[in-house]
């Protein structure tokens, strides 16, 4: 008997916990934040390889530069 | 004139890749999936690139076991390094891609799995030539080593269609494929760009694995006087 009188309020809660526009809104949003999200991390790891051929490229100059010297010390010698 | 060339290119990707944002952001929304689909941009060009990456890997780790030129080997490894990065990007953005429409980061399905042993398989390509000090050897190792990690390359291919996925099948060179017009264009114009890219970083680290020869050249030098 109390189950019937509770019925219609629990009815009338789960239509308000139910909203079918903030649901949409909501995937539309996480359906946004996924793109920007997926735009950063191409960027992301774009900029970190060429970060890193960057940081190679010093040293290798860098072992050039050393090696050219010491042959020249050695062929002064 | 080869920097000169690179810097235009690179120049023209960038150019490209900036002015496609906007025209990405004006097409309209994917019925089924919203504005997720547009992610499509990179995900589609990484993956064609480094299938591509590693096509040429193949024909020049063939070339160095036959020809025993080491600018093949030096071919090899540059655009299998820079192929890597772009298979990353093309994991990472269908992971991303996947929680929003699958609702989970990952699934063990066929294309998937194919895609993370191919990475994995190219990645131990790089970690194999660490390993190994002689050059020669190296360079061989190397190149067989290549060989056997192409034979995923078609697996991955053609997994959306040898078994059952969850991945969608393709939207280009098949039948079923249907892509609107000016969808195509903004497609076609980021591939164009993502492969300047893709060439103007094989170009960097070609030039720099052959003044890594050289420095192997002017050490053995040194230490021989």
């Amino acid at each position: 008997m109390r189950f019937l009188t509770l019925t219609p309020v629990m009815a009338v809660l789960m239509q308000a916990a139910y909203d079918p526009i903030r649901e949409e809104i909501g995937r539309l949003q996480r359906n946004f934040q996924g793109l920007i999200w997926g735009f950063v991390a191409a960027w992301v790891i774009l900029l970190v390889y060429t970060l890193m051929l960057t940081a190679r490229e010093r040293k290798i100059r860098r072992e050039m530069e050393r090696l050219k010297s010491m042959v020249e010390e050695t062929g002064n010698k | 004139m080869r920097q000169k060339a690179m810097f235009a290119m690179l120049a023209l990707a960038m150019v490209l890749l900036v002015r496609n944002l906007y025209t990405i952001s004006m097409l309209p929304d994917e019925v089924n999936q919203g504005q997720i689909f547009r992610i499509i941009f990179f995900h589609l060009p990484a993956a064609i690139a480094a299938m591509l990456g590693s096509a040429v890997a193949l024909v020049a780790s063939v070339l160095f076991l036959v020809k025993k030129n080491f600018q093949y080997d030096a071919l090899a490894v540059a655009v299998t390094e820079v192929g890597l990065a772009f298979l990353a990007v093309n994991l990472v953005t269908g992971s991303i891609w996947a929680r929003v429409i699958w609702g989970v980061w990952w699934a063990w399905d066929p294309r998937l799995t194919s895609a993370l042993i191919c990475w994995i398989l190219y990645a131990g390509y790089l970690i194999l030539r660490q390993a190994l000090e002689e050059p020669t050897q190296r360079a061989t190792f190397a190149a067989v080593y290549s060989i056997f990690a192409f034979t995923d390359v078609p697996i991955v291919y053609f997994s959306i269609r040898w078994w059952r996925t969850i991945h969608p099948q393709p939207v280009f060179f098949s039948k079923g494929g249907s892509f609107p017009p000016d969808w195509s264009r903004a497609l076609l114009v980021n591939l164009v760009a993502i492969f300047l890219l893709y060439t103007v970083l094989t170009m960097i680290r070609l030039r720099q694995e052959q003044t890594q020869r050289e420095i192997d050249y002017l050490r053995r030098t040194v230490h021989a006087t």
